[in-house]
């Protein structure tokens, strides 16, 4: 049996963006999965904010997942046969919001993330990889949530385009008053975050502050 | 957009493979309704033949059938303790002769012909005669009780339904001197309702002309069976009788009873040997229609199945993300239920479609081969005439075979479009199994 993550414990202030470094391997994804409650530990517990996630089931955890928790993938991860708005539109329909609630919600969003109005009604593969990452990250503000958790957000871009995203999320997050905390292994995007952990077989070895 | 539209709009997401998919479940859905129609037009045939004769029993004096044989006549006193039998309802009685031109002055509609010759020949023997060139069709006369049914009578067997053309029809149990006459006969004699003809030197009155829908029914003349007895001085004959048995369940009792009543002076037979006869092909009909109807059903099931199990694998990645965003399993799997229903709603348009245009060629050729197999099995193809008319024979084999239609009706679509919403919601059930086994960490994966 592997133990990617082990008695790792870490606090975050509000609004805060903090990036988690590490080899491939080192268990970075592992705990952003569990920090998501998209994957459970085979023993111990996660808390966030005190509650313990690993007792999430069913409502709860699909709101937790909706609500307090957005997330940014690497490769995107939005959903093909839809559009950018309606990709955007889908997790504020988890929470039951009306849909002319979604649409002005959507617009608002993507209006941020740079798309234009026609880019907005374009399918995923109609956009660039930037656009695409744009869209998933107003897909990932779409409820408000507490936390935003990014992996290699800008792992599939260029550098330039990886920097843009970048500032965008570094934007968002102040101007949603987010917590973004991401898993990179660019050392250059770690570095402009607010606060850094290194994550090294599975236990934080080196907490940074600025 | 919610569930229902995300599925709706799915189910067209691969055109080709939407395309293939609706072609070949539409066919599935066509072929299952084609059986389902064919099942109840068969069951509806086979309900319909139970009914008009499985409960009939023939009584025919020993060694005759029709005008073939030879015996002594039954006699109405003989008959009478049969009509208070229990479970017989009625008693229709029927005496028959054959009018040459010295006993009437009616002329045969029917042109004695190459067939008549040779049947004249030999005291209508067969082909083993010669030919008597001479020989005019004698006129058939069918005394009975019961005018309206053709097949009450040896005389009249495999006449067809009666049908009054113009006039009316005598009481049965009257001993008046009037007749109901063929429609050929009729033409060929320029009789009409009122008009009068002779008959064993009694002049009798026309009061209805009726036609059976064929050349021999048309040239007969009916009259009340007492007045046949009694003008042909045959008084109290009866050539023969058809009990009516309330119920099939009593049908072989009651024969029993009247074959120990009359002994050996009668030849009696039920219908339901002859109707098994027919039925049992109409029943294998049946048969082979509902385990294809199965069949098909069962195909639909699983193309749909295998299809959105394959939808659902290659989706995976999707379904980790929308569960990674917060829905639920359940709306998920409605989603794909929504998609499953989609498709095959429209391959069940596709189905009517075809179930509609193929319904009928498919009863027809299932029929057909049957009806020629059964053909086969009972000599129906060894060429010449039959004097062996017996009811329900092959004549009334082929007449119920060669009358199932099938029709597509509101309740066959409705049928439809529920076993298509059935087969989609069992298809997209073992997909939501797959569905809620999706991790959503999957999508952490970088591919």
């Amino acid at each position: 049996m592997v133990t990617a993550v082990n008695g790792v414990s870490f606090s975050i202030p509000d609004g805060q963006f903090v990036s988690i470094i590490g080899q491939s391997g080192s268990g970075k994804t592992s705990l952003l999965s569990m920090l998501g409650a998209l994957d459970q530990p085979t023993s111990g517990l996660i808390e966030i904010d005190g509650q313990d996630i690993t007792k999430l089931r069913g409502q709860e955890l699909n709101h937790y997942r909706a609500q307090t928790v957005g997330f940014v993938f690497q490769s995107y991860n939005l959903v093909p046969n839809l559009t950018a708005i309606e990709n955007v539109m889908l997790p504020m329909e988890f929470i039951n919001k009306s849909k002319p609630e979604r649409i002005e919600r959507a617009k608002q969003l993507l209006s941020e993330v740079g798309l234009s109005e026609d880019q907005m009604h374009r399918k995923p593969g109609k956009l660039s990889g930037g656009q695409q990452q744009r869209v998933a990250i107003a897909r990932a503000l779409a409820n408000k949530p507490k936390y935003i958790l990014a992996d290699e957000p800008t792992g599939n871009l260029d550098s330039e385009t990886g920097k843009l995203i970048f500032d965008l999320l570094h934007h968002l997050a102040k101007m949603e008053n987010t917590t973004i905390i991401t898993v990179t292994h660019d050392l250059s995007i770690a570095g402009k975050t607010d606060r850094s952990f290194r994550l090294k077989d599975g236990k934080i070895t080196k907490p940074k502050g600025k | 957009m919610n569930w229902f539209s995300r599925g709706v709009r799915n189910a067209f997401r691969n055109l080709t493979r939407t395309f293939a998919l609706i072609i070949i479940l539409g066919l599935s859905i066509g072929l299952s309704l084609s059986m389902l129609i064919a099942h109840q037009a068969v069951s509806q045939k086979i309900s319909n033949v139970k009914s008009s004769v499985y409960n009939t029993i023939s009584i025919f004096p020993a060694g005759i059938r029709g005008f073939a044989g030879g015996g002594t006549p039954l006699t109405m006193s003989q008959l009478k303790p049969i009509a208070s039998l229990s479970h017989v309802i009625k008693l229709d009685e029927s005496l028959s002769d054959r009018m040459t031109s010295s006993d009437t002055s009616l002329q045969s509609a029917v042109s004695a012909g190459k067939l008549g010759r040779r049947f004249a020949a030999n005291g209508f023997g067969g082909f083993g005669g010669g030919a008597n060139f001479n020989f005019k069709p004698p006129v058939t006369v069918n005394g009975t009780t019961n005018p309206e049914d053709l097949r009450s009578s040896a005389a009249t067997t495999g006449g067809g339904n009666f049908t009054l053309v113009s006039g009316q029809v005598f009481n049965g149990n009257a001993n008046n001197n009037v007749a109901l006459i063929g429609t050929k006969l009729a033409a060929k004699n320029n009789l009409k309702v009122g008009s009068t003809f002779t008959a064993y030197n009694t002049t009798i009155t026309v009061v209805g002309i009726f036609t059976s829908g064929n050349t021999f029914g048309d040239n007969q003349v009916i009259m009340p069976l007492e007045t046949l007895q009694r003008i042909s001085g045959e008084t109290g004959d009866v050539t023969s009788a058809s009990a009516y048995v309330d119920s099939v369940t009593n049908l072989n009792s009651v024969t029993n009873e009247i074959k120990k009543q009359l002994g050996s002076s009668a030849d009696i037979t039920n219908s339901q040997q002859q109707a098994q006869n027919t039925v049992s092909s109409l029943e294998g009909i049946q048969t082979v229609s509902l385990y294809s109807l199965i069949g098909a059903v069962i195909a639909g099931g699983v193309i749909i199945l295998m299809t959105m199990v394959m939808i659902v694998r290659e989706r995976r990645r999707e379904i980790g993300v929308i569960k990674a965003i917060g829905s639920s399993n359940l709306r998920v799997a409605m989603q794909f239920m929504a998609e499953a229903v989609t498709l095959t709603i429209v391959a069940a348009i596709v189905g009517i479609i075809i179930g509609a245009l193929a319904s009928n060629p498919i009863t027809n050729m299932l029929v057909s081969n049957s009806s020629n197999s059964r053909t086969r099995a009972l000599g129906g193809s060894s060429p010449g005439p039959r004097h062996f008319s017996t009811v329900g024979g092959l004549g009334f084999f082929h007449r119920n075979f060669s009358s199932i239609h099938s029709t597509v009706g509101f309740s066959i679509i409705g049928y439809g479009l529920v076993a298509a919403i059935l087969i989609a919601l069992i298809g997209s059930a073992v997909a939501s199994y797959f569905i809620a086994k999706v991790r959503p960490a999957e999508v952490m994966r970088v591919e």
